[in-house]
């Protein structure tokens, strides 16, 4: 009987020391979402580019735009951010973004 | 957990809640060119998803009929993507060094051997109603969501910087999280503020939020919390201060978080300010958060209007509220009082008369007589809106 009590106590500061030493390491799991950007000429090329660095959902979340505010941000996102993005496709993806989110302007 | 753990509802867009939002503040819906999404991430309840990588999610309003805002509800703002997602505490050390005696690796239980500190306070991302400014700006486009009233426990800053030892010619403190750039080209996120702030009693480096850990997407296992400042500076997940002997040049003070230099850190809309400063305490600021915009109420019914009001932590001296879009405005019984970085709830009785449709709007001012402007105010970033708001209601 007192071997058995012993043993269970063990077992439980074993169990303990256990729960410790994994409670020291805190983890989470972020979830992948999937965000479509709106079809139309110059998708594909602003997915690849756009995506290197934050989700599309940073394009799609935003209010609609005049072009020269589309420019602004790509240039941005070259120049302060370093966007690998070669001249010819930045402008093919100024063009998508002003034709599907921005205001015709 | 992986994207199975994301149910349909999830996913149901909230429409209704752009529409009422578009409304109230005078855009027509087809102007937002986005849809809002739901969605729960790790140790958080289903929050509005502004963006996945990193994540930023804001709270619904509801939420915010309660005083303390749960630990599951509260915003989610990171700015670069590789964010924290596991930190063994046995490793992690919070780093002191740069202009001082010492240098310093302080562990988990270094930090609460210090006196322990509690207070509570409002944490309020800079962009916070952002995608209310008109011309729109771009950046997190926010609605009212991107706050909340948290119980924080923690060290004083104060006793971390006096164990290290400041050297004489300290003028700036900077500090680091955990989070790391996608690309080396992408700046990393540091933050300084000026030796001087950050001596002040109240700044702390918090461990708990309502008296329990962290959750890992708000800072874990330790953040700074800069009470009465934007949370720009509440830098999460931290993990080195350095104390400096000339300005800090960092691409998130110098050129990003920045307002401008103006009484009002305004600027006539779609113009560029000549001289910015680097965006510091919050704006006064309220909301109505029941009756909810777009509700129906009933005739002769007496109904609470109930909201939230709060300042750069000074308090908030009294909120006055109007049923009738501003044209006649009467006090309003103030709730508890928690402290001055704390908001204050506020509550009107109201019995409506008449059929029809009612602007309701509520107005703050704190204790050395700053309130809330009836126009909103502009700068190219989207920072400090104060507006007073006009939340719509049918009588019938
Ligand atoms: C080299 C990395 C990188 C690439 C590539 C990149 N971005 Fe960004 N982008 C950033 C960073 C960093 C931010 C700031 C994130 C934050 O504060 O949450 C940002 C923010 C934004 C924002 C929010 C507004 C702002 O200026 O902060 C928009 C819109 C945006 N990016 C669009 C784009 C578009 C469009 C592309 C493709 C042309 C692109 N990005 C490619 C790094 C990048």
């Amino acid at each position: 009987m007192k071997k058995l009590i012993i043993l269970s106590l063990m077992l439980a500061v074993a169990g303990f020391a256990y729960a410790a030493e994994k409670d020291a390491v805190h983890s989470i799991e972020i979830p992948v979402v999937k965000t479509e950007l709106r079809a139309g000429e110059g998708m594909d090329t602003t997915e690849k580019y756009c995506s290197i660095c934050h989700s599309l959902d940073y394009i799609t979340m935003q209010p609609k735009f005049p072009k020269a505010t589309w420019v602004v941000e790509v240039n941005k996102m070259i120049k302060v951010m370093g966007a690998p993005i070669p001249e010819a496709d930045a402008r093919v993806i100024i063009d998508y973004l002003s034709a599907q989110y921005g205001t015709g302007g | 957990m992986g994207p199975a753990n994301f149910s349909r509802r999830n996913f149901l867009k909230a429409a209704g809640a752009v529409s009422a939002m578009a409304a109230v503040h005078g855009f027509p819906a087809e102007l937002l060119a986005y849809e809002r999404r739901m969605a729960r991430f790790p140790e958080k309840t289903d929050l509005i998803l502004l963006t996945s990588r990193p994540p930023q999610l804001e709270t619904p309003l509801s939420y915010f009929k309660e005083m303390i805002t749960p630990n599951e509800a509260l915003f989610v703002r990171w700015h670069i993507a590789n964010v924290p997602t596991s930190v063994d505490v046995n490793e992690w050390r919070l780093k002191v060094g740069g202009n001082t005696e010492k240098e310093l690796a302080l562990s988990l239980a270094d930090l609460k051997k210090l006196e322990k500190v509690t207070f509570t306070a409002v944490i309020q991302c800079s962009g916070n109603g952002r995608s209310f400014f008109v011309p729109p700006v771009a950046g997190g486009e926010w609605g009212d969501g991107a706050m909340g009233n948290v119980t924080w426990t923690g060290a004083r800053l104060r006793d971390i910087l006096n164990s290290a030892g400041l050297k004489a010619g300290t003028v700036d403190v900077s500090f680091n999280g955990l989070d790391k750039p996608p690309l080396p080209t992408v700046p990393d996120l540091v933050k300084s503020l000026p030796v001087d702030k950050a001596m002040e009693e109240d700044l702390i480096v918090a461990y708990e939020m309502n008296g329990k850990p962290l959750t890992m997407l708000n800072g874990f296992p330790a953040r700074l919390i800069v009470p009465g400042w934007y949370a720009t500076y509440w830098v999460k997940s931290l993990s080195d201060i350095t104390v400096l002997s000339k300005p800090f040049e960092g691409f998130w003070v110098k050129s990003a978080y920045r307002i401008p230099e103006t009484d009002c850190g305004c600027v006539p809309p779609g113009t560029t300010p000549k001289k910015t400063v680097p965006i510091n305490r919050m704006t006064t600021r309220s909301l109505i958060i029941d009756p909810s915009a777009s509700s129906e109420l009933t005739l002769n019914k007496p109904v609470t209007i109930m909201g939230v009001a709060f300042s750069g932590g000074r308090g908030i001296q009294d909120v006055i509220v109007s049923v009738d879009g501003g044209k006649r405005w009467e006090e309003t019984r103030l709730g508890e009082d928690k402290g001055k970085y704390s908001w204050r709830q506020f509550f009107y009785e109201w019995r409506p008369a008449k059929p029809g449709r009612y602007a309701l709007m509520a107005r703050a001012t704190d204790t050395i007589g700053e309130s809330q402007p009836f126009e909103g105010l502009w700068n190219p970033a989207g920072y400090l809106w104060n507006k007073v708001e006009k939340t719509e209601v049918v009588v019938k």
